[in-house]
């Protein structure tokens, strides 16, 4: 199967889909840290990040991605193999995360396509989501990409 | 204590880190990342039995933040720009896995100064689990 045998919606590839808007609270923060085991004060306490300059407690740098999940995505009708798994992420940021911020995002289907190895046939769906803070800045673009087989 | 740009060179390794990551650890995640969406292959083991893993695993968006905390914390005083992370095999959990890098280019770019790193997370056998591939910035010395 190549990537252009593929049956799927094609239509919505790079239609933009609003995904909600979320709420970066400090517990969250610091509960996602502790159990990463972080011990950089920055992330855990608010009046240590202040200290070291920041407005307020820091998100981790991939903190984006945990938002990414329970998107409520549309069905791209993808005729190949069942179930999937999550075979990359990709996160690129460009302003820092702080408590107390909302993002918004926004979705859509980046690419679709067939990769075939020692293995047989991987098909691969690739997701591309737009983090906004309220300010209007960019914070952050996460790009995902489940595989499964053909 | 600060890392600056001209302290780092191509073929410079990132000092390795390990940690053990428990069952426990990986709940408490959940609980942040699906708002307590109940049990699944990642915190319940005999449901990923069931799925043909070996054991409960860690979430990928677990494993990615732990490489980018690996970094974050090499890069004293600078930002993770971007990290482009390839789940190879599922990371299971409980296991001490480590984390390993090397820096791969350097330049400066827009008046940022810019590190590539590859990383990788490993198992104690020496598996390349996650891999991963970094930009960083580093200050520079005023």
């Amino acid at each position: 199967m190549t990537t252009q045998e593929l049956e799927f919606d094609r239509s919505q590839l790079g239609v933009e889909y609003d995904a909600g808007s979320f709420p970066v609270k400090a517990e969250s923060i610091i509960k996602c840290c502790r159990a990463l085991g972080e011990s950089n004060p920055i992330y855990l306490d608010e009046k240590a990040a202040r200290a070291a300059g920041h407005p307020g407690l820091v998100a981790p740098p991939a903190f984006c991605g945990i938002f990414v999940r329970g998107f409520g995505r549309p069905d791209i009708k993808l005729k190949a193999g069942g179930g999937g798994m999550h075979a990359g992420e990709v996160i690129e940021n460009h302003v820092p995360v702080y408590a107390g911020d909302v993002l918004s995002a926004k979705t859509s289907l980046k690419d679709v396509y067939a990769k075939t190895g020692r293995t047989g046939t991987m098909v691969f769906v690739v997701w591309e989501t737009s983090f906004t803070n309220q300010r209007g800045q960019k914070v952050a673009d996460v790009q995902e990409s489940f595989m499964r087989r053909a | 204590m600060t890392r600056y740009y001209d302290q780092v060179d191509m073929g410079d390794e990132l000092a390795s880190v390990e940690k053990e990551v428990s069952d426990q650890m990986v709940l408490d995640f959940c609980d942040v990342w699906s708002s307590g969406g109940g049990a699944s292959r990642f915190t319940d083991h005999e449901i990923a039995k069931k799925e043909g893993l070996p054991g409960a695993i860690v979430p990928g968006i677990m494993s990615m933040n732990y490489m980018a905390q690996f970094l974050a914390g090499w890069a004293d005083g600078g930002q993770l720009k971007k990290l482009d992370v390839v789940f190879r095999q599922p990371v299971q959990h409980p296991q001490t896995i480590s984390f390993v890098g090397v820096i791969t280019d350097k330049n400066q770019v827009a008046g940022e100064n810019q590190v590539e790193c590859d990383v990788y997370i490993q198992n104690a056998y020496g598996d390349r689990l996650v891999g991963g591939k970094a930009t960083v910035v580093l200050p520079g010395r005023k």
